[in-house]
């Protein structure tokens, strides 16, 4: 078993890092709507079925660029062809692994959400509404890293991480 | 009639109480992010009651520096921990007897779980026994490093900065 000090394989072109942080404000916004409609939703259904549609939308959104990597990220695609060009070019480029790793947890909330709106009610989408926003926010404003802070958390407990077989 | 208590709460739901809790979330957010931001980097000792085991570093194939070892834990979904990697890099380039070792954790939870290391990047100051001497959680700011490394290697100096 080595545990040797190899640098963690990286693409060799890496990405804008303000891509995305733009894709995270977007989501951050429409999780406000979210948990506006759901708010409302609680007393008034047809503002509960917009929350759950927008909730549908967002996580189809996160599986895109969960599978095909943040690179590919339609809001990625705006920022590309309408912001980046106005802006100097970046510093420098970084990893897409750890943003679409991003993707895949921001997934994991927003359809735990979906599925527990079937079950409590609109409640559920401004709960996961609500982290889902948290994440995207911190991410936007501060440069959170998500995967820094819960990867470890999620191995350790043996969810994720596990060897992969030597014959990769 | 609680239910009916409850509904009618619901109902003042009005777009003006919808905007003060969205409002009350976005301040809740940034007092989170400012909280989070003042956590990263700063250095912290090892609490007396661990194990050894946990005090002591000795990992197969990892080669430790003479006088000190700047050993920094990261995994593939860290963009931190590239800056970090540069910036202890350098210093260890600069400091004599000084080793940096990037250790990936990626598929090594047993270590992450036995130096408690929760997030990434994590840097562990480690003197010349392998000793952890100061833990560093986030990416990492130069000057704290080589302050708690001027610790380790007293009464040398560090030759960077």
């Amino acid at each position: 078993m080595t545990a040797a000090s190899t640098p963690s394989a990286t693409t060799a072109k890496g990405i804008d890092p303000r891509g995305p942080r733009f894709t995270a404000g977007v989501v951050a916004i429409l999780f406000l709507v979210v948990i506006g409609l759901a708010l409302v939703g609680l007393a008034n259904p047809a503002a509960a079925t917009a929350s759950l549609g927008l909730s549908i939308f967002n996580a189809a959104v996160f599986l895109w660029a969960a599978i095909r990597g943040v690179q590919h990220h339609p809001y990625g695609f705006f920022f590309k062809k309408v912001i980046r060009p106005r802006l100097k070019p970046p510093v420098e480029l970084e990893d897409p692994i750890p943003p679409t790793f991003a993707q895949g947890v921001g997934l994991f909330v927003t359809v735990l959400g979906i599925a527990f709106f079937f079950v409590v009610g609109p409640i559920a989408l401004v709960v996961a509404g609500a982290a889902a926003f948290v994440a995207a926010f911190l991410n936007s404003v501060f440069a959170y890293c998500l995967g820094c802070q819960i990867y470890l958390l999620l191995a350790r407990a043996g969810v994720l991480g596990r060897k992969r077989p030597a014959a990769a | 009639m609680t239910r009916n208590a409850r509904l009618t709460t619901f109902e003042t739901m009005d777009a003006a109480n919808v905007a003060i809790a969205l409002a009350g979330l976005v301040l809740a957010a940034t007092l989170l992010g400012v909280l989070h931001r003042t956590t990263q980097g700063r250095a912290r000792s090892i609490p007396t009651r661990w194990k050894t085991d946990s005090r002591i570093v000795s990992i197969d194939g990892v080669a430790l520096g003479e006088r000190a070892t700047l050993l920094q834990f990261s995994t593939e979904v860290c963009t931190p921990c590239k800056s970090t990697a540069r910036v202890l890099d350098d210093l260890a380039a600069r400091t004599e007897s000084v080793t940096h070792v990037d250790l990936d954790v990626t598929h090594r939870p047993d270590l992450a779980s036995r130096y408690r290391v929760l997030q990434t990047p994590t840097t562990l100051i480690l003197d010349a026994d392998g000793a952890i001497r100061a833990r560093i959680g986030g990416a990492v700011r130069r000057d704290i490093v080589v302050a708690e490394l001027q610790k380790v290697l007293e009464p040398q100096k560090v030759l960077a900065a």
